[in-house]
């Protein structure tokens, strides 16, 4: 699988640059900063912040990468939580501003065209969240894709979608365990 | 101290990995994670699971300057990479240095070491020069250490883009862009240019475009340009009588 390759040679950079290899780090750059630079822009917003937020996880990840543990977790996802941690320190959002249906619409489409040849992570752990956020009620779908991929707070979603507070917690509590159900059911059918 | 209901352990992981988890709350739960290793496990499969939904996300390309800032953070944190020995012409960290400085600056400082250079290392003078500038960072460096011969130098490794080539193009003052071929993905390139050697005037500009592989088919740049700088000539070899110049 070539995602699997993929992982593979992400895996192999990262080792490189636990021993101070910078070309391998210039590699692992090239490699990712487009997909991790578009985690950030979506919950920053403001691409200067979000330039700023992939500098800093860059950095992060060139000193920390002598403790990435292959065996724990697949190099994208490594990177990728320390790209959404950086982003969710340095949000600023005074006041957010409502946008209008259409716009939620393009936000939300995402892109459908990625094909498991430009997958990063590994197709197997995708097929399964895909699948299991498919079952989610819609309203759990919907909270729970603005908090991850915009990076809004509960009550951020709350303004947003013009509902009550308490509402929202319940639909991403409900949601999550949901889908932790669901993706505990996929891991134990293929063990 | 730990979170013991494992209830509250689960949800307070899953909305730390969704980012509902925020503020106060947020930092708190960071400083459990430290000392609690079944609370960081369960952490990394909420990770696992969720962070695939990225690949839904469309890839966008942040600007190059943030490559160039993330290289001079980590700057000490490498082991000696620098060519000190090869003097400042080969110091890539030098280049760097400057890719980050605005082109005024740069062109300032630029005139100003090459006169430092004639008057160090006077055996080694590179005939001509060129910086290849991308919005103001330093990307390629081409001198000329002899005649009929350019040395092509990446400031940094270059992202090879797959079935496609970086080309090397010189477009007199006047005149219609030709090719000097393509160069190397990585480290230096070397071109033999017997018959160029007139066209290397001042006002004499060069570029790297992309180009598929091979090269652009129709002998005319296609693709967009990566970086380009302007020739400048060496001055005349001075003697060591100048030395006080600087």
């Amino acid at each position: 699988m070539a995602d699997l390759e993929l992982n593979k040679k992400l895996a192999a950079l990262l080792s490189r640059c636990g021993i101070g290899d910078k070309k391998a780090f210039a590699s692992l750059y090239e490699a990712t900063n487009s997909k991790l630079f578009a985690v950030s822009l979506r919950i920053v917003r403001e691409r200067h912040l979000a330039e700023e937020a992939l500098q800093d996880s860059f950095v992060n990840i060139w000193k920390n990468a002598s403790t990435y543990a292959v065996a724990k977790s697949a190099p994208m996802t490594w990177m990728a939580a320390i790209v959404r941690n950086r982003s969710l320190d340095i949000v600023r959002r005074p006041h957010l501003e409502i946008q209008d249906e259409e716009e939620y619409f393009t936000l939300n489409l995402e892109d459908e065209r990625a094909g498991p040849h430009e997958q990063l992570t590994e197709g197997r752990e995708a097929a399964q969240i895909e699948t299991c956020m498919k079952a989610l009620e819609a309203d759990q779908r919907q909270t729970i894709s603005l908090a991850f991929f915009h990076g809004l707070s509960h009550s951020e979603v709350s303004d947003h979608l013009g509902r009550p507070l308490g509402t929202i917690k319940t639909h991403i509590r409900r949601g999550l365990l949901k889908l932790k159900n669901c993706l505990d059911d996929h891991v134990g059918g293929l063990a | 101290m730990r979170i013991i209901n494992p209830e509250l352990r689960g949800r307070l992981a899953s909305e730390y990995v969704l980012g509902t988890l925020r503020g106060g709350a947020r930092r708190r739960f960071e400083q459990f994670l430290k000392s609690d290793y079944a609370l960081r496990a369960e952490v990394a499969q909420w990770e696992t699971h969720l962070t695939p939904l990225i690949e839904r996300l469309k890839p966008v390309a942040p600007s190059a300057h943030v490559w160039a800032n993330i290289e001079a953070r980590i700057g000490g944190a490498s082991t000696a990479t620098s060519t000190t020995q090869a003097g400042w012409l080969g110091s890539l960290k030098f280049w760097r240095g400057l890719g980050v400085a605005t082109s005024l600056v740069a062109s300032v400082l630029f005139a100003a070491l090459l006169t430092l250079k004639s008057n160090e290392v006077p055996s080694a003078d590179p005939v001509m020069m060129a910086v290849l500038e991308d919005q103001g960072v330093a990307r390629m460096v081409i001198e000329q250490p002899k005649s009929g011969l350019l040395m092509v130098k990446m400031v940094k490794p270059w992202g090879v883009v797959p079935n496609q080539s970086m080309e090397l193009w010189v477009i007199p003052k006047d005149g219609a862009p030709r090719t000097l071929g393509v160069i190397n993905d990585d480290g230096e390139t070397k071109i033999t240019m017997p018959d160029m050697e007139h066209r290397l005037t001042d006002g004499t500009v060069f570029a790297i475009t992309n180009e598929p592989k091979g090269g652009s088919p129709s002998g005319k740049p296609t693709g967009s340009i990566m970086c380009k700088g302007t020739i400048a000539r060496m001055p005349v070899k001075a003697n060591t009588k100048q030395r006080g110049q600087i």
